[in-house]
């Protein structure tokens, strides 16, 4: 992704819809300070479920952001989406001015894990409690994975190269990674992310099946990888949208070059089978290095996927050990997630976010919940930890098998 | 019972079925504009006729679905023979 003489991929833009805040400066200043927001579901009808605790989005009307038409006929996953896509547009100034003369120069590309459960649990109980004809025609879009690139297109007016990528949660840095190819073949910008909304109760129960699903009662006990502690994760919903622009592009109309997402590389080692992970996850990081130029020195801070299975994590520390050499006991990992839970595919985009945004007030976000690490790892506990970040790893793998790495390099300063 | 749909009905199934908030006066005033240019897509058509029929408890006439504006729907809808079923079947068979 990042020779020079092609065409680099740069963030512009960031809108995060996350438990820990609705907004991209409520999420960063949450994360800073190492907030959990970890917490029993309270979600109507997941009272009596074994999934205790959560990563709930509170306080979010989607009203606010969406007009009613595209409300009515979408999943809360997208309504997550399209309001992160309206934050990160108005983060990275970019209005229908910058594009209404070339729409197709602009694409969206999202990562879903699930798709709209909410919505397909209220039809399914209309088709069971009334019949079809009291299913809503509407049911047949917006349960789909790829319903949120469809409306972020359309509302948008986006007509550039649009994709979907149903995957577990290393999709949501496979989206970023799709982002960056869809700009080397000639795309001027992605609206690109993840966001998903698995707490409603017909999402839950699917869930119930995961052994790593943590079934702990108590938030603050029920995420704490890389400890003696680990008994699984907790999910989470939300996610992130980035606008990602051709970097001469994004120069062109004034933009601030934020971050540049420098390489990718993914893996695929099968479901739930941890120790295998570590090859695939290794394998995944040297490849995303190769492809960013970057030696295992450059690399200033690792945002891991923390699963919080003991085999997982302890497959993590060794892929780390495998592919940083003796850089993988020294650079700070983070995992921030730990106060939020993971959104699925929006958890690595999640993290993604907060790696820009940790290269660019030079601080690494604490791991909240976490103490007493028994890998050999320096993972950020307590306190976010100051330090100039000039180069983020970001590493994610899904319960389906997927292990996905990403490099991303500070960007430029502001042009303003 | 053969119950004549008005402007104000429509208007209000738009907004129920598909969040859409338009002035009756606006649908008798532009008789020749087309759902589209109210924002109603098809799916959206699809979801007032499904309405309609639930609580008319007959099926709306062929095609009702696949009129362009709020005119010719009313038109095909209001003139439809009352020559109802006693219940419209609910499964999808």
């Amino acid at each position: 992704m990042s020779s020079p003489k092609e065409r680099r991929s740069v963030v512009t833009g960031i809108g995060v819809i996350a438990p820990n805040g609705v907004s991209t400066e409520t999420f960063w200043k949450a994360t800073v300070e190492g907030i959990s927001v970890l917490d029993h579901v309270t979600r109507e009808g997941c009272e009596h479920l074994p999934l205790k605790v959560a990563g709930e989005v509170r306080g979010f009307d989607p009203a606010d952001l969406i007009e009613e038409r595209y409300l009515v006929q979408t999943d809360r996953f997208t309504h997550f989406a399209m309001a992160a896509a309206n934050l990160a547009l108005d983060d990275a100034r970019m209005g229908r001015a910058d594009y209404n003369d070339s729409p197709f120069a602009v694409g969206v590309v999202t990562a879903a894990g699930s798709g709209g459960g909410e919505f397909g649990q209220r039809e399914l109980q209309r088709l069971w409690g009334q019949g079809s004809r009291y299913v809503g025609p509407y049911q047949s879009i917006a349960w789909f994975y790829a319903a949120s690139t469809g409306q972020i297109s359309i509302r948008g007016g986006f007509k550039g190269p649009c994709g979907v990528v149903a995957s577990d949660e290393a999709g949501g840095l496979d989206a970023l990674a799709h982002a960056a190819r869809t700009i080397r073949r000639g795309t001027d910008a992605v609206v690109v992310g993840a966001a998903e909304a698995p707490l409603a109760p017909y999402s839950v129960v699917c869930q119930l099946g995961y052994e790593d699903l943590s079934r702990l009662d108590d938030p603050a006990r029920a995420y704490r990888p890389f400890t003696s502690g680990a008994c699984g994760f907790v999910p989470a919903e939300g996610g992130a949208m980035l606008i990602v622009e051709e970097e001469a592009a994004a120069v062109d109309r004034g933009a601030s070059v934020r971050a540049v997402l420098a390489g990718h590389a993914a893996t695929f080692t099968g479901a739930s089978r941890w120790e295998e992970s570590r090859e695939g996850l290794a394998h995944a990081i040297r490849g995303a290095l190769q492809d960013a130029r970057c030696a295992p020195e450059e690399i200033d801070v690792v945002f891991a996927d923390a699963l919080g299975v003991p085999a997982a994590d302890r497959a993590e520390a060794l892929a780390l050990a495998d592919a940083l050499g003796r850089h993988a006991a020294r650079v700070p990992v983070t995992a921030p997630k730990t106060g939020t839970g993971r959104a699925y595919c929006g958890a690595p985009v999640l993290d993604a976010a907060a790696a820009v945004l940790a290269m660019e007030h030079g601080v690494v976000p604490p791991t909240p919940n976490v103490v007493n690490v028994c890998h050999d790892l320096d993972v950020v506990t307590g306190r976010a930890r100051p330090g100039e970040l000039r180069t983020a790893l970001v590493l994610s793998r899904g319960l389906m098998g997927s292990n996905a790495a990403m490099v991303l390099r500070q960007g430029s300063p502001s042009p303003s | 019972m053969n119950a004549q749909l008005t402007l104000t009905e429509l208007a209000a199934l738009m907004k129920s079925a598909a969040g859409l908030t338009v002035d009756p006066k606006e649908l008798a005033n532009r008789p020749d504009a087309t759902f589209a240019e109210f924002g109603l897509d098809s799916l959206g058509l699809l979801g007032i006729v499904g309405e309609l029929e639930n609580r008319q408890g007959r099926p709306m006439p062929t095609d009702a679905e696949r009129c362009k504006t709020p005119r010719d729907f009313l038109a095909l809808v209001n003139t439809a023979p009352d020559t109802a079923p006693e219940s419209v079947p609910t499964t999808g068979a």
